[in-house]
């Protein structure tokens, strides 16, 4: 291969690569941006908790160790709660086989039965876990609810959430399908029509 | 049943209008805030406060039934004080009084911290008169019934908040109330359709004129706290009268403590009870017409008796207890609707006056984020976690 060749072979496979990777990035961040999550600009470690779920059993942070996380802070008393918690429940069916958990931590300062019910009258089955001395809330500067935190599986915060979201999106499955290390099927198909070869 | 009549279809018109106005909340992005409106009675002073950069708007109408006579903690019959003015007794007497109150008012919170309100009124005053044995046989009629209307005093009140025991969903909270009562409610009413002779245009008395004629200072005291499924508090507010007004008086100071308990019996329904005192000091002198032009007096003299207890400084104010039992809905995002009614405890008034009767209260309350809203653009990412 002549210099000149060689040249054009190597600008050729940056420009095939920047189309596969970098669309794909692009895809990425347009997922977060549809989904309207805040992109850290430090990287930091999600603050311990321990808590309890609503059997009594308790739960800390580092039992999730290793797995990709949406951390949702909720209440039985937000209505706004009520709206995405459904689509919560479909993303947990989604993601569950990838191994990518959703724990979702009530602030209610009391009655427990309630969030029972709740919990029973939405079919929940993602981990529930209940804060009513406000220790995880004060800890996560939660301002308004519904406010979910994306944590990768090295327990780093990658994004928070303001307000309800439709989590059964699919920016949002792509969302937290990147977080496990991957790429998302809507990012796959974004490359894909830029004419990368993804399996 | 007029006036059943009448207060419903003014509730069911501020229903429909909430219904009509969801579009109104197209801001609501699904973000909850602990500071929403509807944790305390909307007929407290301070009550509904909007979230941080939101305006709140609400609409209160109110009617309030009084009668009859009451003198200390006894009923008066007005058979008894209605007689000749020389012999100690009056030409007319009051019976009964119905008013008619409809309050709107604005709000906006600059801070988490600090909302300022203003609150105005429209209202209707009507009162029957009953007549002694001389006027019923001049004017042919045992009474009739006295008018006024137009707009009320104009309240601006500021809530700023002292302690709070959580930045977010606080359970315990004291705030300071201080603001104005501005004097846009008319202080001279004339009588336009008394059947006695001569009485058409002479000044009306106290409680039939719409407004204090003076500047007052208001300040508070309000504590909330709560304990799920419950909310409770005590709010404590003085209205000061200090000074005379255009017409040389001005009226007793104002004292109204209100403890409320509220519970929520549903996701959309809350029920509320309340102890609301008030006390009122008597009026300090006569208004300028009857004091100096005779108005209200027998014969057109002010060294003369009045013609009704009405037209005495001294019957007016006294103590109040009473409760009120109330419920507010949500029908919608950011709206909500409260039905009360009121009812007297115990009343020792400086009379003879008029005692309350019962009081029915219906508000619908709208709250309308601004772009600058968390509402409408979410929290802030905690820049502690290195957002």
């Amino acid at each position: 291969m002549t210099g000149k060749k060689r040249l054009v072979f190597v600008f050729a496979s940056v420009a095939a690569l920047w189309l596969i990777f970098g669309g794909a990035a692009f895809a990425h961040d347009a997922d977060f941006e549809k989904m309207g999550i805040v992109k850290p600009r430090t990287v930091k470690s999600a603050p311990e908790f321990d808590l309890k779920d609503l059997e009594g059993n308790p739960v800390s942070l580092k039992d999730f160790k290793g797995k990709p996380i949406l951390l949702n802070f909720w209440a039985t008393w937000c209505e706004a709660c009520k709206e995405e918690l459904p689509s919560m429940q479909r993303l947990y069916e989604h993601l569950k086989p990838m191994g990518i958990e959703i724990v979702a931590i009530s602030i209610d300062r009391s009655n427990k039965d309630r969030i029972k019910q709740y919990v029973k009258e939405y079919g929940l089955t993602f981990p529930i876990l209940w804060d009513p001395k406000q220790t995880a809330r004060r800890g996560y500067f939660i301002m308004g609810l519904p406010t979910s935190y994306l944590v990768d599986s090295e327990g780093k915060l990658q994004g928070f959430v303001s307000g309800a979201r439709a989590w059964d999106s699919p920016a949002s499955k792509d969302v937290m399908e990147s977080l496990a290390g991957g790429m998302g099927q809507e990012t796959q198909k974004f490359a894909g029509a830029r004419g990368g070869r993804i399996k | 049943m007029k006036l059943f009549k009448r207060f419903f279809t003014f509730f069911f018109a501020i229903l429909s209008l909430g219904v009509f106005l969801p579009s109104l909340a197209v801001a609501y992005i699904g973000l909850c805030c602990a500071h929403c409106g509807g944790n305390m009675p909307l007929n407290i002073p301070g009550g509904g406060i909007p979230e941080t950069h939101e305006f709140r708007f609400k609409l209160n109408q109110k009617f309030m039934q009084m009668g009859p006579l009451r003198d200390g903690t006894d009923d008066v019959d007005r058979t008894s004080i209605l007689g000749a003015p020389p012999a100690g007794k009056f030409a007319a007497v009051p019976d009964e009084m119905r008013m008619y109150m409809t309050m709107f008012g604005g709000a906006y919170s600059f801070t988490d911290d600090f909302a300022l309100m203003v609150m105005g009124m429209y209202m209707q005053n009507d009162m029957d008169m009953a007549f002694n044995g001389v006027l019923v046989g001049a004017t042919g009629t045992n009474g009739f019934t006295m008018s006024s209307s137009g707009f009320g005093d104009t309240q601006i009140l500021g809530k700023y908040r002292l302690y709070s025991n959580d930045t977010f969903a606080p359970t315990r909270q004291v705030s300071l109330l201080a603001g104005l009562s501005l004097p846009s409610g008319s202080i001279t009413k004339k009588f336009s359709n008394n059947p006695a002779a001569g009485q058409n245009g002479t000044i009306l008395p106290y409680r039939m004129q719409l407004g204090s004629g003076t500047v007052d200072p208001v300040v508070g005291l309000t504590y909330q706290g709560s304990k799920d499924p419950w909310w409770y508090g005590l709010n404590a507010i003085y209205e000061g009268h200090w000074y005379d007004n255009d017409q040389g008086y001005h009226q007793g100071q104002e004292l109204r403590t209100d403890l409320y308990v509220m519970r929520q019996v549903h996701s959309k329904v809350v029920l509320e009870s309340q102890l609301n005192f008030k006390y009122e000091g008597q009026y300090s002198d006569q208004p300028y017409n009857q004091r100096v032009l005779g108005q209200g007096h027998f014969q057109g003299n002010p060294a003369n008796g009045f013609l009704s207890p009405l037209n005495d400084p001294d019957n007016y104010g006294g103590e109040k207890l009473s409760a009120t039992f109330g419920a507010q809905f949500q029908p919608f995002p950011l709206q909500v609707l409260e039905l009360q009614a009121s009812l007297p405890i115990y009343q020792n008034l400086n009379g003879p006056q008029l005692r309350d009767d019962f009081t029915i209260m219906a508000a619908w309350y709208i709250e309308i984020p601004t772009k600058k809203s968390k509402r409408f653009v979410g929290t802030k990412a905690p820049k502690e976690l290195g957002f």
